[in-house]
């Protein structure tokens, strides 16, 4: 051990063979989009309006999922996140509204999450309440304040109803970025196979699209260099692996707990901000709609880590979008599912794994065979299409997923040792 | 070596939980540059007292000083600033962040949490040869990678104290001469290292100075140079006489269990078990003594299926169950008194006749066909709480209501329902009172009159011999040695236990 290398060390090395792996998934997820749009000629599958419509749906998921994340690497599992955002709508409209400045809205938003992670963190924290129950508590508390909130303060409001508020400012938009928005648009407008939606891609992030939007792409890789990088993050994070070990080298657990479930709630907060100023017209109640649930999922599938969970609530977001637009577009999105299983198929019968193969292989032909006997998937089901999907291509997906070893479980000082 | 600055000097230090004295005037003076072993029997205090050095534990009596400096130690951050590391039994390690993560976590002003602290831990790694990459997974490491971990961690931290609390007890030999050189350049480069243990051999090859505790306090010091295994024994034992007495012998020829070259490797191949042999007849107790920890409650989890042998044999009388499940064994008539009631025992929330019918939840009376048998159960019930004398308001009380002792009957007398041929019983007086302790003694003894083959296993080596026809002792998952009761010592049992001195 006195010579010293120049190699890369073998962490190094996974860790760049980690990054090449994202990079082939997500070269191979838009190939495979690009070869069902031709195939099926959906063009609207991967058109600016549909992936600008994405985006959108994507936001609110990922701060539900950030503020999972930060919750669960600090060990504390945060199933109240619907209810902080649903908080947060009402803090968005309220702040807005009085202020005049969307901003100042988001804050408020990030304030009212705040204070539904506070209550989880009193609860499983200080108490040591279950927290799934605290976090079901915390979602009933949420839709039943908003409400009640809403009715007192907006009725009399101008665009103001018991149930909702409209007309409120909204953040900045920013229209084109003259160079690459007109190029990427008119690149995609060609409908090649694969650089058209890479273009579709790039013109939807750089045209007509929120700044708020690009904030919160901001904030995931905030939280992953905070969480990875800094002191403070590893404290958090060793939380949530081991806190007796943790107060054994003198860090103060409940205080880095109290501060994650805090940032959590905020970030869910802005999650329902967005929702209310950027995603629709305005407040209205239980506008959330689940959206912290799916946050929480995709942040699980995204095996808790940012890169992750921006992967799982890209597909959300996506699917979700594709629901709104066209139900053609749902029925496509049967081939995609279809392709995808036989792709994992594949891979599996290489690697010789037999029984994981006919596992994939089985729903994949069903869902070709459902795909090519019809035209259309009947209207009650399109709703629920997307996420059955999506849940189905990330469930076999995602093999080993890994959460942070002490999450969700009791945690009282002095019991190291 | 033989400096004289002093580097920790405990005096009258007392530690009280509600109703166990686990300190009480314990005096201990720790020379610099020494390797310090503090030696005694499990419960005789060691780790409280080094919970109260490492500032985990406050001590209610006493003073400490470091360095000629008396200091209070409120929390582990206090004993670290004042030069005192201490690595746990139980590794404070997170498997899922890496070597260096581990190492800088707390004390990430030092050296930063990049390359600076990385050269660092090289610097440290080479200095004493731990051979650690600081970018590996904890959960890659091995046991005593770990450990090496552990003790870089403490170095780190800039500690010239070193506490090392049972250190060697997962260890295996070659791993543990590596850990005792390591040991030995720290203890050269101007350390004290606090090693606690109650192996003598180890304890008479790495350490300068010995202090045994018994019974919360400090007893006596040896000087490894001229004392012997035999004389360190006798001090941490004491020499108190066996209370149980021993009765006639009962034991016939009919063999009930046998254990042929049973050998069993935990999860990472290291032998739990090695070629244990064994066999008990109808009528005989045979009494299992050994330190914690050397193989004993894998042996029982082995006999009673909950761990399958990866070699050897089990014969139930002339039945190979080598490979059966614990519900088949336990049907074919195995008791089992668990080490632990309250985790194994016991649902300590349900009410006594539902306690009554765990592990016996196939048979009569508690059963009928797929069904439970209620009434058959509860009737069941009153009649143990009778016989075997169980101190509870009424079969509907939860069994938590109980004290230790009257739950210690209520399984006792289950596990003797239903005719058993064999009866495993881990430590079963352990935390009982006195009276409890005497009514489950006489009812082993009964039960052994009646043609009943017993495993006994206990850290009471006045049970042990009290009760036993036969004593083997386990060492490290092997039977070392074969004692017959009427004519041992405890002395003679706790220096074979440590690895002292062979039968």
């Amino acid at each position: 051990m006195t010579t010293t290398t120049t190699t890369p060390s073998p962490v190094s090395r996974v860790r760049n063979a980690a990054r090449a792996n994202w990079l082939f998934i997500a070269l191979g997820a838009v190939a495979a989009v690009s070869l069902v749009r031709i195939l099926t000629d959906t063009n609207d599958l991967t058109s600016v309006g549909t992936i600008r419509a994405a985006i959108i749906a994507t936001c609110p998921i990922l701060m539900a999922g950030l503020g999972g994340l930060w919750a669960e690497r600090a060990g504390v599992v945060n199933i109240g996140l619907e209810g902080q955002m649903v908080l947060g709508t009402w803090g968005a409209a309220f702040f807005t509204y009085h202020s005049g400045s969307p901003w100042v809205g988001i804050l408020g938003a990030a304030l009212l999450g705040m204070i539904g992670g506070l209550l989880h963190a009193i609860a499983t924290v200080t108490f040591g309440v279950d927290h799934i129950v605290s976090g079901v508590a915390i979602n009933l508390i949420g839709v039943g304040a908003t409400t009640y909130l809403a009715e007192a303060t907006f009725t009399d409001l101008e665009g103001g109803g018991p149930r909702q508020l409209i007309g409120l400012p909204t953040p900045t938009t920013i229209d084109r970025i003259p160079g690459i928005s007109g190029p990427a648009a008119d690149l995609a407008d060609k409908h090649w196979f694969f650089i058209s939606d890479v273009a579709s891609f790039v013109a939807a992030l750089t045209t007509k699209i929120s700044l708020l939007s690009l904030v919160i792409f901001a904030l995931v890789v905030a939280s992953g260099w905070i969480l990875w990088k800094t002191s403070f993050g590893l404290r958090l994070r060793s939380c949530g692996e081991n806190p007796q070990a943790a107060e054994t080298l003198g860090v103060n657990v409940y205080l880095y707990k109290y501060v994650a479930v805090l940032i959590s709630g905020a970030m869910a907060g802005i999650g329902g901000g967005f929702l209310a100023l950027v995603a629709s017209s305005g407040f209205s109640t239980n506008q959330t709609n689940g959206r912290g649930y799916i946050g929480l999922a995709a942040m699980i599938f995204g095996n808790w880590r940012p890169g992750g969970l921006l992967a799982g609530a890209l597909t959300f977001g996506y699917t979700d979008s594709l629901r709104l637009r066209d139900t053609h577009a749902v029925h496509s999105l049967l081939l995609l599912v279809a392709v995808a299983l036989i792709a994992i198929t594949v891979l599996r019968i290489v690697r010789k794994q037999i029984a994981g193969a006919v596992a994939m292989a089985v729903p994949g032909a069903a869902l070709l065979v459902w795909f090519l006997s019809t035209d259309s998937v009947p209207r009650d089901f399109t709703s629920m299409t997307p996420y059955v999907t999506t849940l189905f291509v990330l469930a076999l997906g995602t093999q080993r997923l890994r959460m942070p070893a002490a999450d969700g479980r009791p945690y009282r000082k002095g019991s190291a040792g | 070596m033989t400096q004289e600055s002093v580097a920790v000097e405990l005096r009258g230090i007392g530690k009280r939980f509600p109703g166990v004295i686990a300190n009480h005037d314990v005096d201990l003076t720790i020379r610099a540059g020494t390797v310090h072993a503090l030696i005694g029997e499990n419960g005789a205090g060691k780790s409280t007292l080094m919970k109260i050095l490492y500032g985990v534990q406050k001590p209610d009596d006493g003073t400490i000083a470091i360095n000629g400096r008396e200091v209070a130690l409120r929390t582990p951050t206090d004993a670290i600033a004042n030069g005192v590391g201490m690595v746990f039994q139980h590794f404070m390690l997170a498997d899922n962040l890496t070597v260096l993560e581990n190492m800088v976590l707390g004390a990430e002003k030092l050296h930063g949490i990049g390359d600076r602290a990385r050269a660092e831990i090289r610097r440290i790694s080479d200095a004493f040869g731990f051979g650690l990459q600081p970018d590996v997974l904890v959960e890659k490491l091995g046991v005593a990678d770990r450990q090496r971990l552990e003790i870089a961690k403490v170095l780190y931290r800039g500690a010239c104290i070193i506490i090392l609390d049972e250190p060697t007890a997962v260890l295996v030999p070659q791993e543990v001469d590596a850990l005792f050189a390591n040991l030995r350049e720290l203890r050269n480069a101007g350390n004290a290292v606090l090693f606690i243990s109650h192996k003598l051999d180890e304890v008479l090859a790495i350490a300068d100075d010995i202090t045994v505790m018994r019974r919360g306090t400090t007893v006596g010091t040896a000087d490894p140079h001229t004392t012997t295994k035999r004389e360190l024994a006798e001090l941490m034992v004491g020499s108190e006489l066996p209370s149980p007495e021993t009765e006639e012998s009962t034991v016939t020829d009919t063999v009930e269990l046998t254990l042929a070259n049973v050998t069993l490797a935990d999860e990472f191949g290291r032998n739990l078990l090695t070629d244990v042999s064994l066999s008990i007849h109808r009528g005989e107790i045979l009494g299992i003594a050994g330190v914690e920890g050397n193989g004993q409650a894998e042996l029982v989890e082995t006999i009673m299926g909950m761990r399958i042998p990866g070699g050897g044999t089990i014969h139930l009388g002339t039945e190979d169950v080598t490979h059966w499940h614990t519900r088949k064994l336990r049907e074919a008539g195995i008791g089992y008194i668990p080490e632990d009631r309250h985790r194994h025992g016991l649902l300590l929330d349900a009410p006594l006749w539902e306690n009554r019918i765990l592990g016996h939840q196939t048979q009569a009376p508690n059963a009928k066909g797929p069904w439970i048998n209620r009434s058959g159960a509860r009737k069941d019930t009153q009649r143990i709480v009778a016989e075997y004398d169980v101190r509870a308001p009424g079969i509907d009380t939860p069994a938590r209501a109980l004290s230790g002792g009257n739950q210690q009957k209520l399984i006792v007398g289950r596990e003797m329902s239903g005719d058993p041929v064999l009866l495993i019983a881990s430590h079963p007086t352990r935390g009982v009172d006195v009276g409890a302790q005497a009514a489950i003694w006489d009812h082993i003894k009964r039960a052994r009159r009646a043609g009943l083959a017993v495993l006994l296993i206990s850290a009471d080596l006045d049970e042990l011999i009290g009760l036993s026809d036969t004593i083997q002792v386990i060492l490290r998952g092997r039977l070392v040695g074969t004692f017959d009761p009427a004519s041992v010592t405890p002395q003679d049992l706790g220096a074979a236990m440590t690895g002292g001195q062979a039968a």
